[in-house]
């Protein structure tokens, strides 16, 4: 087990405990309410539903039991927190989730969340991905899951720039310290550009392969990619890429005002996250319904993730300034083009997620060895979907079977853990 | 329906004013980076000053009373196509000059019908020697706005906006009139000069008209103009300005645009929260304005207690960006026909070059260019805005006597003569 640099080994066991104090004053903000007044007939035209904001406002005050679901949270992700030195930055103390499989041999994965989600997105793909086959039909894993810091227990940035390449920073320096000097990640929405960016920064040296449902992608040049470029200029006469295409330009059209807001003014609506908890619960549980396919999200789930913004170490406006961070960097959110990732990519394809463009785009973003398409899901696949999140990380990352077919497209990548109990030669 | 007159007195109850100690007895900050300044937003130390002053010092039964005093209110029913009937607050004050010109004010967003007040003396005013006309004013709060009733199913845009002005001034007896508005008071009154102009709008002034950039298929000559013409340091300054605009300053009108419900559980719930989503454009949209913070207060006052709340406003932005007024091409397919006069201020928050403006607005018959002086002219600059407006409508100016038989100025026999030219 390898103990790399920055500062001496500082794990310490965590676990969430929101005082009394905040529970208190939550309530007392709830009863206080002042809801707004809402045109005739509207639904979600104009953003959340009154009724439904009324129905979860009166479950948080009387109902949901968050003590509950804080021990629920901390019976299932074993939950640390240690110093990490970021470039740049000083020290940041970082809160992660780290489990380990029975299987020594059991793949290292780092799987980083996005907006609004935090820990609780890994939370259903936890106990399937540390599981051990006993047949050896499916690879194991050891999970690790940082909060970025700024969102769950980890401290937030105090300084203006921090950007990509300091959350891929962190999450490698993380890996490391764990002992992982090979891993593997899984990530979607901003964990997309961290991943992207750690592919750029640590590919073949640590990380060895990366996956991700929230592939996206730029526009394919015909001088870099001169086959996807012809594929691009199909794909919009394609009955899926119609479908695609209409979908997109909505969602450029009536669903980029949050991302407009927080890219050029977060201290401004940070204020009204700050101190409005039912404003905070709008503002994020119109996303966990808009970026969904369908789920049914009950409300003391709904709750439970506001919850995590809300009692956040650094409070809800520190979460929404990596939209003003990365667009202002020099690669924007996207990622630089100029350098792209070499080491094998898996990407999960969910037909309702919105950061999603033409799969020629996706093809181009990196070295594409496994693809795998939904006909349902959206945006947070590991909450929506994780037993077909997991199948496709199985597949990726699995052994052929019985001496049949092939093996998966990355499997054996980290040296001496492929996920499988060592053969016997 | 007959359309009667109430007079009215803001007069917040005093359940509201507890309820607003309350919440701000429990406000909760957010942290903040160092040295941010104004780059991610209103600052922490500005924030935490203006709610100290709002919790402990700020009168509102005091410039509630100073409003009540200045500024003579009134509601009445309008009904509106398609959205039935609407009771519509406003200021109405006419001038001694008899023949005063009536002048419909129109306000915008973060604005109110309070920008009235500081030109509202200078426009009523009586010139001693006949040296500038005088002017009745209208102001009327946008419905949503101030203490109008909002409007209650979707579709309410420039256009009803544009009715509602229009009626009242009808309503007044104003058969004829001219009006003042910029921010979306400038995009309701071009609508009121496009739908009725000529007969009843006789002419109109604004105080943001930017224009279009020329491309070579739209306007031709304007757009090789362009390329070969050296930008001016004022085009240059502004051109800066509007950038700045549209990469850091939208992010509001995206929101406002596609989901104000949301927005508005926020602004509704927080007086925090909507003090600092609306102080951030007081100061990012006026030039160096010396905002005190009980002027600061005053302003969001009157949108924690309007009488639809807090989040009704937001919905003007969703409507116009779903109506055919938004579509590609809608300013420059109707322009309206009747005399327009434009005031320029170099903090407005799109400042194009002068010769743009004419690629979506005609009859441009008065510009008024200024040094200082941002988006809410009326309360920043208001000798300046009225400075303009006298040369526009005055004697000597380009629209002397243009709505029939009210030149603004006492009638002598000569005024009568020159009246009817």
């Amino acid at each position: 087990m390898s103990q790399t640099t920055s500062a001496s080994n500082t794990e310490t066991p965590f676990k969430i405990s929101v005082l009394d104090s905040q529970l208190d004053l939550l309530r007392k903000k709830l009863d206080l309410v002042t809801f707004p007044d809402e045109l005739e007939d509207v639904e979600w035209r104009y953003g959340v539903p009154l009724a439904d904001m009324k129905r979860l406002v009166a479950r948080w005050k009387d109902g949901f039991d968050w003590r509950a679901e804080e021990k629920k949270l901390n019976e299932e992700l074993p939950q640390f927190t240690r110093d990490i030195e970021v470039m740049e930055h000083g020290r940041l103390n970082i809160h992660y989730v780290h489990k380990r499989s029975t299987l020594e041999t059991a793949i290292p994965l780092l799987f980083v969340h996005g907006w609004p989600s935090s820990i609780t997105d890994v939370q259903k793909i936890l106990p399937l991905l540390v599981q051990t086959s006993e047949n050896g039909d499916f690879p194991s894993f050891h999970v690790v899951a940082f909060s970025l810091p700024g969102y769950g227990f980890s401290e937030a940035p105090k300084k203006s720039g921090f950007a990509a390449k300091h959350y891929a920073e962190i999450g490698n320096k993380l890996m490391l310290a764990l002992g992982y000097d090979e891993y593997v990640t899984q990530a979607g929405d901003w964990g997309r550009l961290i991943t992207y960016t750690m592919a750029q920064i640590y590919g073949g040296k640590h990380l060895k392969a990366w996956h991700t449902n929230m592939p996206g992608g730029t526009p394919p040049n015909f001088t870099s990619h001169p086959i996807l470029y012809v594929q691009s200029l199909f794909e919009p006469f394609t009955a899926a890429g119609k479908a695609e295409r209409e979908r997109r330009i909505k969602f450029d059209r009536e669903g980029r005002g949050y991302f407009a807001q927080q890219a050029s003014q977060p201290q401004t609506l940070g204020y009204s996250l700050s101190d409005s908890p039912v404003g905070l619960l709008a503002w994020i549980y119109e996303k966990l319904i808009t970026w969904t396919d369908a789920y049914p999200w009950t409300d003391d789930e709904v709750l439970t993730w506001v919850s995590m913004y809300y009692f956040s170490r650094a409070g809800p406006a520190a979460s929404l300034r990596i939209y003003y961070e990365v667009t202002h960097s020099p690669d924007g959110p996207t990622g630089s083009a100029k350098n792209p990732p070499r080491i094998p990519m898996g990407a999960s394809y969910f037909p309702k997620e919105p950061g999603n463009g033409p799969k020629s785009w996706s093809r181009a973003v990196g070295n594409l060895v496994f693809e795998s398409e939904h006909d349902s899901g959206g945006h947070f696949a590991a909450h929506e979907k994780p037993d077909e999140l997991v199948d496709d990380l199985r597949n990726m990352f699995g052994r052929k079977k019985w001496g049949k077919g092939k093996h998966g497209p990355a499997f054996g990548v980290v040296s001496g853990s492929n996920g499988f109990q060592p053969e016997s030669t | 329906m007959s359309s009667t007159e109430v007079p009215f007195k803001i007069s917040v109850s005093d359940d509201q004013l507890d309820l607003l100690r309350k919440k701000l007895d429990l406000v909760t900050f957010p942290d903040e980076l160092e040295n941010a300044g104004w780059r991610y937003g209103a600052p922490l130390s500005d924030i935490k000053r203006l709610v100290a002053r709002w919790k402990d010092g700020y009168e509102w039964r005091a410039e509630e009373a100073k409003l009540n005093e200045e500024l003579p209110q009134f509601t009445r029913d309008i009904e509106v196509k398609g959205h039935g009937t609407l009771n519509i607050h406003y200021v109405h004050k006419k001038s001694e000059v008899e023949n005063a010109i009536p002048l419909l004010f129109v306000h915008g967003w973060p604005g109110s019908f309070i920008e009235v007040r500081k030109i509202l003396p200078l426009l009523v005013q009586a010139s001693p020697n006949g040296k500038f006309p005088s002017f009745h004013v209208v102001a009327f709060s946008l419905p949503g706005y101030g203490f109008s009733e909002a409007p209650r199913k979707p579709g309410f845009a420039i256009e009803q906006h544009a009715e509602v002005g229009h009626k009242l001034m009808l309503a007044l007896g104003y058969n004829e009139y001219v009006t003042q508005g910029g921010d979306w008071g400038s995009a309701i009154t071009r609508k009121i000069a496009l739908k009725y102009g000529g007969k009843y709008s006789k002419a109109w002034h604004t105080n943001m008209a930017s224009g279009v950039r020329p491309t070579f298929t739209s306007h031709p000559i304007s757009y090789l103009q362009y390329l070969v013409r050296p930008f001016t340091a004022e085009d240059k300054a502004g051109y800066e300005r509007t950038m700045w605009f549209q990469q850091e300053g939208r992010g509001y009108f995206m929101e406002q645009s596609t989901q104000p419900q949301t927005l508005g559980y926020s602004l509704a719930d927080s007086p925090v929260g909507l003090l600092a989503w609306i102080y951030e454009k007081l100061v990012n949209w006026t030039d160096g304005y010396p905002w005190t913070d009980d002027e600061v207060l005053t302003w969001i006052s009157i949108y924690q207690f309007s009488r639809a709340g807090p989040a009704a406003n937001t919905r003007i932005y969703f409507e116009y960006m779903h109506s055919k007024d938004a579509a590609p091409g809608a300013l420059a397919a109707g322009m309206p026909t009747i005399p327009m006069g434009v005031s320029r201020f170099p903090k407005e928050l799109a400042v194009l070059p002068k010769s743009w403006m004419s690629h979506t607005y005609n009859n441009i018959v008065f510009v008024g260019e200024h040094a200082s002086g941002g988006h809410f002219a009326a309360h920043e600059k208001p000798e300046l805005l009225v400075g303009d407006l006298r040369k526009m409508f005055g004697k000597k100016g380009p629209v002397y006597g243009v709505v029939t038989g009210k030149t603004g100025y006492v009638r002598s026999k000569r005024g009568a003569e020159r009246a009817k030219l």
